[in-house]
């Protein structure tokens, strides 16, 4: 019991002297965003040079990080990542507040077409942080013939065997995938349409080598590991893995039915506790080096043309930058507000039970 | 009392379970020494890169917070509430408050933690809009689980107490004639063992438990199982993963075994059964 | 008379002032921190949820429809499907167990005295270990590229390519592994306190083996298999861990389900909705059990 008795006061001196040492009165920037989205070498150059502690929370989806926000995390997080489409909805519910633009200068390195973009006219709520696109990922060895659509994940047909996955999310892409595969274009907007989608992904849930409903970036790693053969994939989570070599088999396009270009935007929450910090975090990443930096390390595209010349190797290749045949079927996502965003939660609601 | 034959079928069964009921916990050790990259044998690699993973070490001391913070101010609260239970309650009390303490005290064992968790995860925010307070993190984790503890100790304690000669809280109202004295130098000293027991079930509850946790934390409050559940919803099952759960695993085993050692003769199967969650 | 009377009133009074002081903090606490707040969610249930999900006015009994399975797509049997599915496995997981823990307290009991402690703890040190990691551990051994999953290749039980794991067996199994010691632990208490001398007699009537053990063995450890139903039947309808880790999203239980609500695609009141449902359900257990264990003479009691 002695024995007992010591470890118990070791490890409570420990708890009660740690918290206190930890609260030296330093201020905290609490970052909410996509897992493997910041270079830690920028966190760190960032906490030197504000004097200040950043805790990095990672989330998988839109979906899942505005129902953190909702659940409290509005007054916890200072920058939160959201996806253009998501922006409005965010702004709607009141979960992001305005940018003050005066504390943000490097806002000009941004190129033109990135500033004031439809989802956010006059950058009042959000900042773009990166670029890209959503295609499919396939093991081309498992897989011999892909297509060039939609088919590899919604025709069993094309796949009768081999384990795959769809992402859980907000359902956006997914319905917009089926949609697209339907022929309805890959931003329907109908209910009618989205029924019928969903009604396609449900028939394709009940395959028996569909594995699962698994975020993008989970679903990247699980096929590193050749646990599942396809899957949908964000172009630069795949260029990260080929400059790293841990996915060189592995094979990425946008199908030609219509597929998903979005940017991913900076905001600060309603309640932030240090909004000071989140705005001269947002400046920081608008830096002509920094954002060369964030773009080598994440292997995604960036809207800040200040920092195009910095951008090395892998950063150039078509993965990144969609050719211009390929930009012909790129969408943007439509923001949906108010009953409209509600009847698409229903639908992909009863899609993911 | 058993016949031979039904013995040696007993035994057929019975070690075959006890054997799978360690495989997929001995699975995760095999895995663990997995050869580093590009390399080949068995090798302590993931154990390393454990080491001088500084998210690791933070988790770690956050779970310790958790568990220690927690299971010492549930005991407290517990050990009272046992006592106060067992010695000042109208014992011919009828209606539907005398039954209050009851339902208080069995509501959190019964209440599926996943119902408890999102409960407290509601009630925080609530709290937290209204005034400010309570912003969910390790604060609202070691609330959390303190709420679910009281009720185990509660029992324990309770349950020794009741074993008593109550002639023994009369002679030591005799003795002392204070309250607050005899329940110092008499009653703490006779129900040591139970609140001890207490304690450490509110450790083993505490560390056991994922749902609740997950649900009332925010920010930079990790602690050891979340982490180690993110990160295999995120990349799947990793050597570092399987190195992090053996020494979880190890670590409690040892310890236990250390307990039931040092208290084998001390205490018996029924309060074995006690630390088993089963009040 | 009089100064007796009140006496009596006063001693009364002190002895409900020190409950208060004692049993007080801890019986508040509880209050507070969780009668309250699943209070607040039940009330959710019947509000409406507004376009993101957040509860508003007016009461509303929409949420109930919805988790009876109405919904833009129509009616669907998702949920029910969802029901059924949770009752199921909490069942196999429950009976598995059961089936289990007879052999293995009737072993244990079979051992020298001295030895029986350790072999319990054997039982029960799994479960002390975290939650999220004996889960997992099941991956290991369930999954695509594990051995077993080889052999369930070659007999044909799953598709080439997949494992046990994620699937409803391994929700299954990981069940029935995590709650295991909840069922063995009340029934070798009542194997404990067997009357053999019932069983002596059974023998003498020259009772075959079955017979002897339904007749003699069962009736007496009813209470503690009946207990570990309870214990074991109840966590396990509404675990969350366990088919999130080994379920994949194919064999939805209604925990996921639940947890959706409020941390993928909010919508609070349906959440809540469906909580109630589950709350319902363990409910109906607890009744159950309470009513079948006073019909055995009520051996089980609580004690508090």
């Amino acid at each position: 019991m002695k024995i007992l008795s010591c470890i118990a006061a070791g490890a409570v001196a420990l708890g009660l002297a740690t918290p206190f040492a930890a609260r030296a009165e330093q201020p905290t920037l609490n970052l909410f965003i996509w897992s493997d989205y910041i270079d830690p070498g920028l966190l760190t150059a960032f906490e030197k040079q504000c004097n200040c502690k950043v805790v990095e929370t990672d989330y998988e989806s839109n979906a899942e990080m505005s129902a953190k926000l909702k659940a409290g995390g509005d007054a916890q997080y200072d920058v939160v990542v959201p996806s253009s489409y998501y922006v409005p909805e965010l702004a709607d519910e009141g979960l992001i507040q305005p940018i003050d633009h005066k504390l943000v200068p490097n806002f000009s390195n941004l190129a033109v077409k990135f500033q004031s973009p439809d989802y956010d006219v006059g950058d009042k709520y959000s900042i773009p942080y990166q670029w890209g696109t959503t295609g499919i990922v396939y093991d081309p060895a498992k897989i011999k013939d892909p297509g060039t659509g939609w088919g590899l994940l919604f025709d069993p047909k094309m796949n009768p065997s081999y384990p795959f996955v769809l992402p859980k999310g907000e359902g956006r892409d997914q319905i917009g995938a089926a949609c697209a595969y339907l022929g309805y274009g890959f931003n329907c907007s109908e209910k009618s349409q989205w029924i019928a989608a969903a009604k396609l992904i449900e028939k394709t849930k009940k395959r028996p080598n569909f594995s699962g409903f698994i975020d993008e970036t989970p679903a990247r790693d699980q096929m590193k590991s050749g646990l599942i053969a396809a899957s949908m994939a964000y172009n630069g989570d795949i260029t990260q893995c080929y400059a790293d070599g841990s996915c060189k088999k592995l094979k990425f396009f946008l199908p030609d039915q219509g597929a998903e270009i979005w940017v991913d935007t900076m905001a600060i929450p309603t309640h932030a506790p240090n909004p000071k910090l989140a705005l001269q975090f947002i400046n920081f990443i608008l830096d002509a080096t920094n954002g060369a930096t964030l773009s080598n390390y994440n292997q995604y595209a960036s809207p800040n043309a200040a920092s195009q010349k910095q951008l090395t190797g892998i950063m150039s290749s078509t993965l990144i930058n969609p050719t211009d045949a390929e930009m012909q079927h790129l969408v943007f996502l439509a923001p949906l507000r108010g009953a409209k965003y509600k009847l698409f939660n229903q639908i992909w609601t009863s899609v993911l039970q | 009392m058993i016949p031979r034959g039904v013995r040696y079928a007993l035994s057929g069964i019975s070690w075959p379970v006890y054997v799978l009921l360690y495989t997929p916990l001995a699975l995760v050790a095999y895995y663990s020494f997995s050869p580093a990259p590009n390399s080949t044998g068995h090798s302590l690699h993931a154990y390393n890169i454990l080491l001088h993973d500084g998210a690791v070490g933070a988790a770690l001391q956050r779970s310790l917070i958790l568990a220690f913070g927690s299971a010492i101010t549930s005991t407290v609260l517990g050990t009272l509430l046992g006592y106060g239970l067992c010695r000042f309650r109208n014992a011919n009390a009828k209606g539907f408050l005398a039954h209050m303490p009851s339902l208080i005290i069995y509501t959190p064992i019964i209440m599926p933690s996943l119902v408890f968790g999102i409960s407290e995860l509601i009630f925080f925010n609530f709290v937290h809009n209204a005034t400010g307070f309570l912003s969910a993190g390790l604060g609202t984790m070691v609330i959390a689980h303190i709420t679910f503890q009281v009720p185990y100790v509660a029992l324990t304690v309770f349950a020794r107490l009741s074993g008593l000669d109550p002639y023994l809280f009369e002679a030591s109202y005799d003795l002392y004639a204070n309250g607050v004295k005899s329940f110092f130098y008499l009653i703490v000293p006779v129900v040591q063992p139970a609140i001890i027991g207490g304690f450490l079930l509110g450790i083993t509850l505490s560390i056991d438990d994922f749902t609740i946790s997950f649900f009332t934390s925010g920010p930079g409050s990790v602690t050891l199982p979340i982490y180690i559940y993110g990160a295999i919803a995120r990349k799947g099952i990793s050597p570092e993963i399987n190195a992090l759960g053996t020494l979880m695993i190890g670590t409690i085993i040892a310890l236990a075994l250390v307990h039931f050692f040092i208290t084998r003769h001390r205490e018996r199967a029924g309060q074995l059964a006690a630390r088993g969650k089963i009040a | 008379m009089s100064t007796v009377r009140s006496e009596v009133a006063l001693e009364a009074g002190r002895q409900r002032l020190r409950l208060w002081i004692t049993a007080g903090p801890g019986l508040v606490w509880i209050m507070l921190f969780l009668l309250i707040p699943s209070a607040i969610l039940l009330a959710i249930a019947f509000f409406s949820a507004d376009d993101y999900g957040n509860p508003v006015l007016p009461l509303s009994l929409a949420p109930f429809q919805q988790v009876a399975g109405y919904s833009l797509l129509g009616w669907d049997s998702g949920n029910i499907a969802i029901f059924l599915r949770s009752l199921a496995q909490a069942g196999t997981a429950t009976l598995v167990s059961a089936a289990l823990s007879y052999p293995l307290v009737f072993f244990i009991m079979s051992r020298p005295e001295s030895l029986r402690p350790l072999l319990l703890l054997f039982i029960i040190l799994p479960s002390w270990t975290n939650q999220v990691v004996r889960t997992y551990a099941w991956l290991e051994l369930l999954g695509p590229n594990a051995p077993v999953s080889w052999l369930a290749h070659a007999l044909h039980l799953v598709p080439p390519h997949l494992g046990l794991a994620p699937g409803s067996f391994a929700v299954t199994t990981g069940l029935a592994y995590n709650y295991l010691p909840y069922m063995i632990v009340p029934l070798y208490a009542s194997a404990e306190k067997l009357d053999w001398t019932l069983v002596e007699a059974g023998r003498d009537l020259y009772a075959s083996g079955a017979k002897l053990f339904w007749h003699a063995v069962f009736p007496q450890t009813l209470p503690g298999l009946l207990s570990g139903v309870i214990f074991v039947a109840i966590p396990a309808f509404g675990d969350y861990v366990v088919p999130q880790l080994l379920g994949g999203d194919r064999a939805l239980m209604i925990g996921s389900l639940i947890a959706n609500q409020f941390t993928e695609t909010p919508d609070w009141p349906y959440g809540a909705a469906l909580t109630i449902i589950m709350l319902v359900f363990t409910g109906l257990g607890l009744v159950a059990f309470r009513i079948l264990t006073r019909k055995l003479g009520g051996a089980e009691e609580a004690t508090i």
